[in-house]
């Protein structure tokens, strides 16, 4: 800035806050002292219309280019002086506070004099700062009101339906062949006849038939460019080889050879290599699996509507979102072999495959029939892979298994009376509004609750299965021979969530979802502007709480459209390429992903992309060159603060 | 018999934990010693080293770098980054005959202004005992 600086000082009294430990003249006389300052004023209320017109005037009269107000906190008010420096026709970046009322006078009160020196010294040093400060703009990026949306289970179908309903296009990717993740494999859902496809059947029919929302399924994304506003995103959508004119008459599926395990029953069934996944999926059309697919060719013979093309290739899409909304999901937690004898025997089974079995649409069409034959003896065994269980598990609770088991236990009392039941637990959390209620009837229908000391043991023989178990009340070992187990397992965070990560850039926490913007207050935000999530993707949740997470993540992307704006505080990292070497250290610093090395001729240079940057000047404090500085907090400027805490300058 | 010496304390303090808990010591009227001279930075993450030593070298007895605690980081992991500084500057202090003393590393939230207090009567005490620095540069120079 080539104008000469002239500082005004303002010199609060903030009533007797400050007056009263502080010797505000001496002061205000000091600052008339220091280099670039025009004038100091004092004044009981600065903050007051009559103290603002105090800064105003000076602008207007005496050209002052710089204003320091040493009066309370900046949190309580920056925003007030900033605002009366714009009303002057000044930058109002081109202030410096000094925060003399909670810094000194409140808390140096037992020692005035001593305060007021330090006053002082605080004041000179903002005023050599404020010396080097530059006129800042606010950065404003346009908005495109359309959102992107990975992941077509309840959270993401929740947060397209209500996004779609509220006027905003969505784009939703779903990696498998039909949406409804999940969720759609429950068999049953607590305190209703429904089954998760049934529960779902309405939503899913929303989804399909808005006008708002386009659907990639059997797809990926595979990059996300810019930032909040405008992301351009690339969605590949693969091959499902089978086109709308399918009449689901199920020829082909007669005549593919090809069988495989069925991943919608988690391997309890078979499939063909061409499939509807389940009863209900949308849309109502085969899918082809490629993986397993030998493209022998049989399927297109039979197919009499003509709607198999194993020719069919590959598509890219590119999409311009202003925000993306991450519901990939969760994984459940699969026990490693031989963990509670997990693969040893049929009759050992996760709860989601159990789901399956007690679904009317499953494998045994509702009935609990394991290995030709109906359990009598039935151990539930809780907190598998959670709550650090055994070696593999993982520290938290997935808080979803014990309402879920619990819910199960009673259907299969209601489904076989003489059936015998064991609830092995090391807690039960049934923390839900409705879910106690769910134990006090488990309890009232003779499910036997065992208390579990130590990691129970399966023992799976010739003669059957048995659990080993320490009974934590009874203080006792039993010996329980059953003839099904279930294993309680948890929510693991998903395998794709790696690639995901890489692709939009997001933090995730030690136990591998990803990581809010702040646990508490900014639930279902990524630290990024104008990045969600939504549902399990940042830790375990139930139905519910993953279609309020949706709804959430739909409003605070709403909130964002409708503005038709985004502002950024200019206080961004900026880079002077002719410093820059290209060593690209800031770019491992920045968290957010905001910068990147471009070619400038034969050589790399590193670039800020301000949407993105969050201002915390850690790749500044990183750069070697200098090239990388803060707006409103360059080194420069920082370090005429720092020179400035004595005033015999020391500088050799 | 001159005035007893009191250190001059640089302290940089992140916007969004310390700086709270400075102003939350401030409408508390808590009382701690006057010797802090307070640098705003985004984040506990910006501190260069360079400015370390430049406090030092200006007239700075001690300097307090502090931000949120691990983990609550505004910024997610910028107090990480400084973490692993300030472990190495304290290193380059004991090469320049400077006490790794007078540098500390502290993690406060916006709601601990009280561990300010206790840390700053602590850091006071802790300077005083090892005497001014400035006599000792110029001994050195």
């Amino acid at each position: 800035m080539s104008e000469e600086p002239k500082v005004g000082v303002f010199v609060c009294h903030c009533g007797m806050n400050i007056a009263g430990t502080i010797n505000v003249k001496e002061v205000v006389e000091y600052a008339r002292t220091l280099p670039h300052v025009v004038d100091a004023n004092e004044y009981v209320f600065m903050c007051s219309a009559p103290g603002q017109d105090l800064i105003k005037d000076e602008v207007k009269n005496l050209g002052i280019n710089r204003v320091v107000v040493a009066a309370c906190s900046p949190a309580m008010h920056e925003p007030t002086f900033r605002a009366a420096m714009a009303d002057a026709g000044l930058n109002r970046y081109l202030l410096e506070m000094v925060n003399i009322r909670e810094q000194s006078a409140w808390v140096h009160s037992h020692e005035k004099r001593r305060a007021t020196e330090k006053t002082k010294d605080l004041l000179r040093m903002a005023v050599a700062k404020a010396v080097l400060l530059e006129p800042l703009e606010e950065l404003r990026i346009g908005m495109q009101p359309a959102s992107l949306v990975v992941g077509g289970g309840v959270a993401g179908l929740r947060a397209s339906l209500d996004l779609a309903q509220r006027g905003f296009k969505v784009h939703l990717v779903e990696k498998l062949p039909t949406t409804g993740g999940r969720a759609v494999g429950l068999g049953t859902m607590a305190r209703s006849e429904m089954s998760g496809s049934e529960l779902l059947r309405p939503i899913l029919d929303q989804v399909e038939s808005h006008t708002n929302i386009v659907t990639y399924l059997n797809s990926e994304l595979v990059n996300l460019d810019g930032s909040v506003g405008y992301f351009k995103a690339k969605v590949v959508t693969y091959p499902r080889f089978v086109n709308a004119k399918c009449t689901l008459c199920e020829e082909c599926v007669r005549v593919c050879p090809v069988e495989v395990a069925n991943e919608y029953d988690y391997g309890l069934s078979k499939r063909k290599a061409i499939y509807l996944p389940f009863k209900d999926a949308r849309p109502r059309i085969m899918a082809i699996d490629p993986h397993s697919c030998t493209m022998c060719g049989e399927c297109v013979k039979v197919c009499e509507p003509g709607a198999i093309d194993l020719a069919e290739e590959s598509r890219e899409n590119e999409l311009v979102v202003g925000g993306v909304i991450l519901a990939s999901g969760f994984e459940p937690y699969e026990p490693p072999f031989g963990d509670f004898g997990f693969g040893y025997s049929e009759k050992i089974v996760t709860l989601f495959q159990l789901e399956r079995l007690l679904d009317a649409n499953g494998p045994t069409k509702g009935q609990l029939v394991v290995s030709g034959t109906v359990p009598k003896n039935i151990a539930f065994i809780m907190c598998v892979g959670s709550l650090g269980t055994t070696e593999n598990a993982h520290q938290y609770c997935s808080r979803t298994c014990c309402a879920s088991s619990l819910k199960n236990m009673i259907r299969i009392r209601a489904l076989y009376p003489d059936a015998t039941i064991y609830a092995i637990y090391k807690d039960i959390r049934t923390y839900g509004r409705h879910d106690e209620t769910l134990y006090e009837q488990a309890t009232e229908q003779r499910v036997k609750f065992i208390n579990f000391e130590n990691t129970p043991n399966v023992n799976a023989g010739a003669n059957g299965i048995t659990v080993h178990v320490r009974d934590a009340t009874l203080q006792a070992s039993l010996a329980i021979p059953v003839d099904l187990v279930v294993l309680a397992v948890g929510m693991s965070p998903s395998s794709t969530l790696r690639s995901l990560r890489s692709v939009v850039k997001v933090g995730c926490s030690p136990e591998g979802f990803l990581r809010e913007a702040h646990p508490k207050l900014r639930p279902v935000e990524a630290p990024a502007d104008g990045i969600f999530f939504a549902g399990s993707v940042s830790g375990p949740k139930n139905v519910i709480e993953s279609s309020m997470a949706g709804s959430a993540t739909a409003a605070k992307a709403s909130a964002l459209f409708a503005k038709g704006e985004f502002h950024v505080e200019p206080i961004t990292a900026q880079v002077t390429e002719e410093l820059c070497s290209g060593c690209a250290v800031c770019i491992a610093m920045c968290p957010y992903g905001a910068i990147a090395r471009k070619s400038v001729g034969d050589k790399k240079r590193a670039e800020v992309d301000r949407a993105l940057c969050k201002a915390c000047g850690a790749c500044v404090a990183a750069c070697p060159s200098g090239a990388m500085q803060q707006a409103g907090f360059k080194d420069t400027q920082l370090l005429a603060q720092i020179v400035a805490i004595s005033e015999r300058r020391n500088v050799r | 018999m001159s005035e007893p010496f009191e250190p001059k304390i640089v302290m940089f303090a992140c916007n969004w934990c310390t700086y709270a808990a400075l102003d939350l010591a401030g409408t508390s009227r808590m009382k701690y010693p006057p010797n802090f001279l307070v640098i705003k930075t985004m984040c506990s993450g910006r501190v260069d080293p360079q400015f370390i030593f430049q406090a030092f070298r200006n007239g700075a007895d001690g300097v307090l770098v502090a931000g949120c605690h691990l983990g609550d980081c505004h910024y997610i992991e910028g107090n990480v980054k400084t973490l692993r500084r300030i472990t190495l500057v304290r290193r380059m202090l004991d090469a320049f005959g400077i006490e790794p003393e007078r540098l500390r590393l502290e993690w406060i939230s916006a709601s601990e202004a009280d561990k300010f207090v206790k840390v700053a009567s602590e850091m006071v005490a802790q300077i005083k005992a090892l005497g001014p620095l400035s006599p000792k540069l110029e001994a050195n120079a």
